[in-house]
């Protein structure tokens, strides 16, 4: 009798996680489905759901004529020296969070939950008149600067829970050896976080990827946008074509999913545990 | 001696860098924008004259400030239940069933790594209200006799909003109660089982104790990221229809960057982060009771 009301409601909790699958996965589909499809299969009536005929050309024409590529490589651009720089800050001020300020520690994480209360909207403000000062709207460097603001505190935030995982007795032996702090912590320490800090670095990197706000404010000719702009301003053409809208986000989302899907099991850790012990 | 004075230099070297970055980048705004709310600061004109209280007067006494506070916490409340609820249920389901849960979980995740232009695209072509997916199913089912102008129409509106946001948000709640229920110890449940607990008093003595604080902390994180989230509702909405969905973020670009009155946007901003360090003050001392209570 229990046995039966176990399978019920294990059936039951497939159905119910049946349908949140499909919920969460079918916009991507329907995004990929109609970046293949031509314009005139977008809008016909009934909607079919499988592409009639496969095509390319909503690709080719977003990459070559739009200049789809330029804003990607100013997006790779910009994300990766955000989170090579940010990765570099950050784990060293994580280990230096964990080894030298175990007091100060709890502090800092909790200075780092505040920054994260900051209304993104209140910072642009101030950022944008700065960088106006600076000379560096409209450039890449303005955006790196500005989008180490939030991926500094939320890198440090993650790898402060990996880095409490390596054992002390480990870098007292290596300083016994006569290594200096320095070399402690290259040699020692960065090699067994390696996986916790790649996956910050992937993090990290998303994020920059999928910036809007900052790069919708400081940046207005289209040679210098990123993805994100890009996109908007296809939306802002008059005779919206959903067909390139469609392939465009496809060439954003896909590789943020695919990268998703390789730090799907360190993620959830290391948002909460670097703050809650 | 001397050697021990080069060693507290050393640890400095560590966090010095992200301070700096902390500094620069996130105390100093702070500073700068409570200085120019009090300003006529302009985005296009240069000069501008130190008015004391004057913008936060002006906002205050605009209905409109006070139509899209209201939004805000409605669209924050109404999406964080909905990322709540879906988000725990999901973790609870995944954390039952024997098979298939690596692929529920990875499907389910795939919203998150949605950059907010791609979640508005994505939605506005799926809702569209002439060759949208949906609509047309929803007329050729016969469940609608026309087809439903989800991100137009006044009054569907804001549910749509509210709907993609849970979708949204939902998988990370889920993937960190997930990882929270698989901590708790199972022959907690075992000894439980032979004391005869019921499956809910199992749930409520012994699970609910376990996942609290973190639940509490995602609740705080994600109470800060939905309230301060502009990129969802200006991508998708625009803020209308007749704003009926502008927040406060939203009303604040709105301020500085259409009205281009950037002294008085910063002091919007201004007063979203006090109500936030308000909210947060609330929040943190309910979790510090309950980090006490566990040990």
């Amino acid at each position: 009798m229990t046995n039966q009301k176990e399978k019920i409601g294990n059936g039951l909790c497939h159905v119910y996680l049946i349908i949140l699958s499909v919920i969460a996965f079918f916009p991507l589909v329907w995004v990929l489905l109609c970046s293949v499809k031509s314009s005139g299969e977008l809008t016909a009536n009934p909607t079919r759901f499988l592409p009639k005929h496969f095509t390319l050309e909503n690709f080719t024409h977003v990459i070559q004529d739009l200049g789809f590529a330029g804003n990607i490589s100013n997006s790779l651009i910009i994300a990766i020296s955000t989170t090579c720089i940010a990765i570099v800050v950050s784990s060293m001020a994580a280990y230096g969070i964990v080894r030298f300020f175990p007091k100060l520690g709890s502090i800092m994480s909790k200075v780092l939950v505040a920054t994260y209360m900051f209304p993104p909207i209140l910072l642009a403000i101030p950022y944008s008149m700065v960088m106006a000062k600076l000379g560096f709207v409209n450039t890449r460097v303005g955006l790196v600067i500005v989008y180490l603001s939030f991926s500094v505190p939320y890198a440090v935030w993650m790898l402060v829970g990996f880095f409490k995982t390596v054992p002390l007795g480990i870098e007292e032996a290596a300083r016994v050896d006569g290594a200096n702090k320095l070399q402690t912590f290259v040699r020692i320490v960065l090699p067994l976080v390696m996986p916790g800090i790649v996956a910050t670095a992937i993090y990290t990197f998303i994020n920059a990827w999928n910036e809007f706000l900052y790069s919708l404010i400081l940046i207005n000719s289209t040679d210098k946008m990123t993805v994100s702009v890009a996109l908007k301003s296809l939306q802002g053409s008059e005779i919206l074509n959903w067909g390139d809208m469609m392939a465009a986000s496809a060439l954003v989302v896909v590789p943020s999913v695919i990268f998703f899907m390789f730090i799907q099991n360190k993620i959830a850790g290391g948002m909460t545990d670097g703050a809650v012990k | 001696m001397k050697r021990k004075v080069k060693f507290d230099y050393a640890r400095w070297i560590f966090v010095l860098p992200a301070l700096l970055v902390v500094g620069i980048l996130l105390v100093y705004p702070i500073f700068s924008s409570l200085y120019y709310s009090m300003t006529t600061k302009h985005l296009i004109k240069a000069s501008y004259d130190f008015i004391g209280l004057e913008n936060y007067k002006a906002v205050l006494s605009d209905s409109n400030f006070y139509k899209a506070f209201l939004t805000s916490i409605l669209w924050t409340v109404g999406s964080l239940l909905g990322q709540l609820f879906i988000g725990f249920t999901a973790a609870l389901a995944i954390n039952r069933v024997k098979i298939g849960k690596g692929i529920y979980r990875t499907l389910m995740i795939i919203p998150w790594a949605f950059p907010s232009i791609v979640i508005a695209l994505s939605w506005k072509w799926i809702l569209n209200g002439v060759s949208g997916f949906l609509p047309n199913i929803l007329v050729q089912l016969g469940i609608s006799s026309e087809l439903p102008q989800f991100l137009s129409d006044s009054s569907l509106v804001f549910l749509t909003l509210i709907f993609i946001n849970v979708w949204f948000g939902a998988p990370m709640i889920m993937v960190n109660v997930l990882s929270a229920l698989q901590t708790i110890p199972q022959d907690q449940y075992e000894a439980a089982q032979i004391d005869g607990a019921s499956k809910f008093q199992q749930f409520w003595h012994i699970t609910v104790p376990h996942i609290k604080v973190v639940v509490g902390l995602l609740v705080v994180l994600r109470t800060i990221w939905v309230f301060n989230n502009f990129d969802i509702i200006y991508l998708l909405t625009g803020g209308g229809p007749a704003n009926a969905t502008t927040t406060v973020p939203v009303y604040a670009y709105n301020m500085g960057w259409g009205t281009k009155l950037l002294g008085r946007s910063s002091a919007v901003t201004v007063l979203l982060l006090a109500f936030l360090l308000l909210v947060c003050l609330v929040y943190f001392t309910i979790i510090g009771k309950w980090e006490k209570e566990d040990k």
